[in-house]
Order: structure tokens, then sequence, then C-alpha cells
């Protein structure tokens, strides 16, 4: 309790020294809008069957700022997974890190789990650059059989939502926000170790990229019984003949 | 005496040579994860990694998702966290030119000459598949090891080793457990009582027959087994609690993964699970029967001839399981070099068969790649490749069983 209090009281009094030296400058939030206006997030899928790869470009137009941050909140359909190891083994070799919300089954079908949330940190030892690309191996779930003509079902894939922290901190202490209409604020993990959330501002696009739909093979439900049926009679028709022969060349 | 040294320099040299291309494999491995996108090591050794590190932390290697071995594994691998992370591969090819020595006795004991035997367990040692699965760091060739041990003392009959040998096996992989019939049937007394056809009582026979189970040997057996496999689910039951139930034993008996693999079972069990949900147990059980009837049928025909009868009752486990992976055919394969000798086939047949049981998989694989990596939909396809493939191994089961000519050891029956 009393760390937490020391954590906000030191944090206060960082936004109140960052306040009294930068003074706030109307001028670096407006450049901040500008920036976040301009900006373009875009959506690309790669590769084929159930092992695909979300490329998410990111376009910050105006030349790096310095004490912004941003991240990309992926919304995940139940059809797709990402393998906590695999991103783990990636990001060692990436300039990003990766928080996921919730645990992960890799082994469940669609109909038998539910969506979830990524925060993708791109390295804050890396300059906010100009053009931002994140690769994200995804891996799609068997579906429920359907019993349509089609054979196939769709997954859509939503692009990221482009979230900005400023350290500067004009965009919740200082000024009014109102200015960065028609971006909100939501809060979310300041860093992908998930110990604390800051506000962050989500960037609105005015054209924003519609999802990007996929499509898996799933399973006809309408053969059902020639299936079962196929299955069982091969498998005893094997079965018997296999004892057949075991029984007259057994060894007694 | 010259020769006896040239000999055992000629089998030492046999072993020494398989261990030092499997470290080669191990080198090049680290190089390969070091340098290029497609990785050498197995993703189960990080899983058995990752394990380990939460040992030495003190926690649950459960903790670490899609763990699903004991934790004696784990344990056994810490040392790849305290000394090098290439440990657990070391122990793995070191097991894996174990299971090669073992073939030799065993073959030894079987009755053949040591150079017949070091013929055939090359087989084993200079095999590309147990060669690369062990040194991409599988842990499949520790229960070979234990196994073919199992095997090795029960034909020398040091009961109480095999006894710990086959404990310990079953601890590892539930599977060895079907092994429990066809030994309990080798191990009872035989039946000495002069056959009076059908003048014998029903339940007079009966009673003879499961009185014929009473002896000391089995009850030795089986006592020490179950007590070594006991003594170890308590042990870590106290330690892990029901997530090591659940996760080591529970979840392979249960499992219930529907993505495809070569199981001839794959697509009914896909299609029938939840859209009948009262009526999805029908198939799940019609799906044991074959199994069953046929570890039944093969315990009773081939009890006498126990090597035999575990490649058989491990290659009838896999082909006919619910989920088939190709990690599975290396379990029967390690004993696959103990019944080679006894197989009447000619070499023309042999290489026929094999090339039957890979065009099988080749097959399967086609249509599998096509959904997986291109987004067809072949499940039909994959279906009708997997009921394929069993028709295939079980053609191929039995030319094997009708060219099977045991023999019995001269060594062996001196022993008993």
């Amino acid at each position: 309790m009393y760390f937490v209090l020391l954590s906000v009281l030191a944090y206060l009094s960082t936004c109140h020294c960052l306040i009294e030296d930068g003074k706030v400058d109307e001028n670096h939030c407006v450049r901040l809008k500008e920036l976040l206006d301009s900006s373009s997030v875009s959506l690309e899928i790669t590769k084929k069957g159930f092992h695909r790869e979300v490329v998410t470009t990111v376009e910050l137009s105006l030349d790096a700022l310095s004490g912004v941050r941003v991240m990309l909140v992926h919304r995940w359909p139940r059809g797709v997974y990402l393998d906590p190891y695999q991103l783990a083994s990636l990001s060692d070799h990436s300039d990003w890190q990766i928080l996921l919300d919730s645990a992960i089954d890799l082994e469940v079908p669609a109909h038998k789990t539910s969506g979830f949330v990524t925060y993708v940190y791109p390295s804050p030892l890396r300059p906010t650059s100009r053009l931002l690309r994140v690769t994200l191996p995804i891996h799609g779930r068997y579906h429920e059989p359907t019993f349509d003509e089609k054979r196939f079902t769709s997954v859509n894939i939503e692009p990221p939502d482009l979230l900005c922290l400023n350290v500067n901190l004009c965009s919740f202490l200082g000024v009014e926000f109102n200015n960065f209409k028609p971006h909100t604020v939501l809060d979310a993990p300041c860093s992908p170790d998930n110990s604390s959330t800051c506000p962050w501002v989500r960037v609105h696009h005015q054209q924003k990229q519609g999802p990007v739909c996929l499509q898996f093979p799933v399973g006809d439900g309408s053969l059902v019984t020639p299936v079962c049926a196929g299955t069982l009679l091969v498998t005893m028709i094997c079965c018997v003949a296999l004892s057949k022969y075991m029984w007259e060349h057994r060894i007694v | 005496m010259g020769k006896l040294i040239t000999h055992l320099a000629e089998k030492h040299a046999l072993f020494a040579a398989s261990f030092a291309i499997r470290l080669a494999l191990v080198v090049y491995g680290d190089y390969q994860d070091r340098t290029m996108e497609v990785k050498y090591t197995d993703i189960d050794y990080h899983v058995f990694s990752d394990a380990a590190r939460l040992i030495t932390e003190g926690q649950s290697p459960y903790n670490r998702s899609t763990y699903r071995y004991t934790p004696l594994l784990a344990w056994m691998l810490t040392p790849n966290i305290y000394v090098n992370m290439v440990f657990g591969k070391i122990l793995f090819i070191a097991c894996d030119v174990l299971s090669g020595l073992l073939i030799y006795k065993i073959l030894c004991l079987r009755g053949l000459s040591s150079e017949t035997a070091q013929r055939i367990c090359s087989l084993w040692l200079f095999n590309p598949l147990p060669m690369g699965v062990s040194s991409r760091g599988n842990a499949e060739s520790i229960l070979a090891a234990l196994v073919l041990g199992t095997l090795l003392c029960m034909e020398a009959k040091h009961l109480l080793w095999a006894a710990i040998l086959y404990g310990l096996s079953v601890h590892m992989k539930i599977y060895p457990i079907t092994y429990a019939l066809p030994i309990a049937l080798t191990l009872r007394t035989p039946d000495t009582t002069p056959e009076k056809g059908t003048k014998r009582w029903r339940w007079r026979s009966f009673i003879d027959f499961i009185g014929c189970f009473l002896n000391r040997e089995l009850f030795l057996f089986a006592s020490v087994a179950g007590g070594v496999f006991c003594m170890l689910i308590a042990f870590f039951y106290c330690m892990h609690g029901w997530e090591f139930l659940h996760e080591t034993y529970l979840y392979h008996l249960t499992r219930r993964d529907i993505r495809h693999n070569f199981s001839p079972y794959f697509y009914m069990l896909y299609l029938t699970e939840g859209t009948y949900p009262s009526s999805h147990i029908l198939p799940y059980l019609l799906s044991f029967m074959p199994q069953l009837i046929l570890l039944l049928v093969a315990s009773w025909a081939f009890h006498s001839d126990l090597s035999f009868c575990c490649f058989l009752h491990t290659a009838i486990f896999v082909s006919f399981n619910k989920v088939c992976t190709s990690q599975y055919f290396l379990w029967y394969l390690s004993l696959l070099p103990l019944i080679v000798p006894h197989l009447s086939l000619s070499l023309k047949q042999g290489v026929g068969l094999l090339l039957l049981w890979f065009a099988g998989q080749g097959i399967w694989l086609g249509p599998a790649y096509f959904l997986e990596f291109e987004g067809y939909n072949t499940f039909l396809f994959i279906w009708l490749a997997g009921l394929l493939v069993l028709i295939i191994n079980s053609f191929i089961l039995i030319q094997i069983v009708a060219h099977y000519k045991p023999t019995h050891s001269p060594q062996r029956l001196k022993v008993e």
C-alpha cells in the first residue's frame, strides 16, 4: 500500500518536474497531434494455410519526435492463436516485445476458446522511426465441421490500434485532452513486463483499413456417416485379418 | 586371444563411431540453430529445458504449458541450466547408443553370433531416423533404452532388474503398460497337466488357468514393478499434486487432439467432436476395440517370444491409435532389430516392405502438406491416406508374422 502511494508520489513529482522543466509547450503537443493525425497503420497477411504471418506497417508522417513511444494493440479472434513460446524465441532476434492478455491453449478448436489481445512494443532502445514494421506468426485453429457447401471458414483479422504514449505528458497533464480529438485515451500496460498501466492515446484514423479475411479449411459435417462407416469398416477388416494371421502363426 | 582383441576393438569401434556421428550432428545442430531460419533443435527440447529451468527456480515444471511428461525428465535435464544447454542432447544420444548395445546383448543372448549381432545392431546404430531424432533433442531414446533394458533382463532372467526397469519405463511413458499381459503370460507356471479335451470340467480348467498365475516369479515382478511405478507416482503427486497426474497420464488417455495426424480415426473423431455431444463417446469407444482385440490376440499367440510380442504390441498400439505422429514410429523401430534375424524374408521382400512403409507415409504427407501450408481443403484425402497407411501397416505386420521363425537359442535353454 505504502509502496503504491510512494510510487504515485514519485511519479507525480517527476511529472511536476517535467512540467516545470519543459513548460509543456503547446507547440510540442500540436506537433504530436499532427503526427497522430497523419500516421497510418496497414495490415498485410502473407503465407498460406494454417500458418500465416501478419505484417503490420506503421507510418509516422512526421520525423521522429523525441519522447513519443508507440504500441500496437491487436484484438485476435478465436479462430487463430499466437504461440507464446515461438514469440519468445522470435523477440530475442527482433526489435519488438510482446505482451499477451491471457494464457493461450495451443490445441483447442476455435469453438472452445475465446479471442485475446496482444500488445506489441517496439524496442524502446530504438528511436521511433518513420516506418515501423512488425511481423507476427499466427496459426489457424481447427473449426467445427460445417454442413453447407462452403468448405472453408472465414476469420477476420482487424488492423491493430496504434497507441501513443507521450513521455512529456502533455496529453493528460497540463493541457486539456480535448485538443487531441478525435483520438481517445485508454489505459493499457506501460511496458511488456505488465507492471503498471498508463494512459495511452489511441489514434483514430480517418480511413481505417477494413479487416483482412482469412480462409481456413474446415471438415465437411455432411460426411460424418460415410466417414464413420468407412473408418470402422477398414479398421475392423484390418483387425480381423491381422488377428487371423497372428492366430494361425502363433508360437505354441 | 589376438582374435578376441580385434573382435572387441571392432565392437567398440562400432559404438564409438555411431556416438561420434551423433555428436557431430549435435554440433552441426548448434551451428544451424545459430545461423539459419529453420532450427535443427526439436521444439520439445525447449519445452524440456524450460521445465528444467522452472525446477531450478523451485517451481512446478507444469507451469511450462505443453510439458506433458514426468517431472523426472525435467529433473534429469537440470544440468541443461546449471552446466550447458547441450547436456540433454548428449544424454539422449548416449541412451541411443546404449539402446544399440542392449540390442546387441539381447541378440547374443538369443543365440546369434557376435558378428551377426553387430551387423543387425548397426541397423539401429546407423539408422538416420533415431540419429536425427535423438540429436535434435527428443527424449524417445531414454524410453527405448528402458524398454530394451527390460527385455534384456527378462531374456537373461534377471527378474528383479527387469521389474525395476519396467516400472520405470511405464512411469516415463504409459504405452509399455500393454506389455504387462505378455510378461504375465511368460512368467506363469507352465501348464503341465495333460490335456484331456472336453472331459475336463470347464470351471476346473478355469481355476487351473488362474492358478498358474499365482507363483513367486510373477508375484515378485508385479510387486517390484508396481512398487516402483506407484512410489514414483506417489512421490511426484506429493510434489506437484493433481496437475502431475493430469498432465503426465490422464491427458494422454483422454487426449482429443482433432488436428490431422496419421491415425485412421482422425477425421471421424474430428467430425464427431462436439457435433453430437451426447453420443460422441460411441465412436471413441469403438475406436478402442480393434486395439484391444489385437493386443489380446498378440499377447496370447506370441508371449513365449517376449521381444517379438512387444514389437507387435507396440506396432499395433501405434497403428491403431487415435492419435499417431511420426515420432511414435520410433517406439517400434527400436524393437525391430530384435526380430529381423528371425524373419525368413528375402532381401528383396524386406526392401519392398520398407519402401511400402515409406510410400504410405509419403502418400499421407502430400495432402497433409497442402492442408497445412497451402490452405487446400484436403481433409477427405488425408483421411483416405490415413486408412491406406493403416492397411499398409497391417499388411507389413501380416508379412512379418507369417515369415517369423522363432528359434530357441541354446543359451536360453541353459538359463531356463
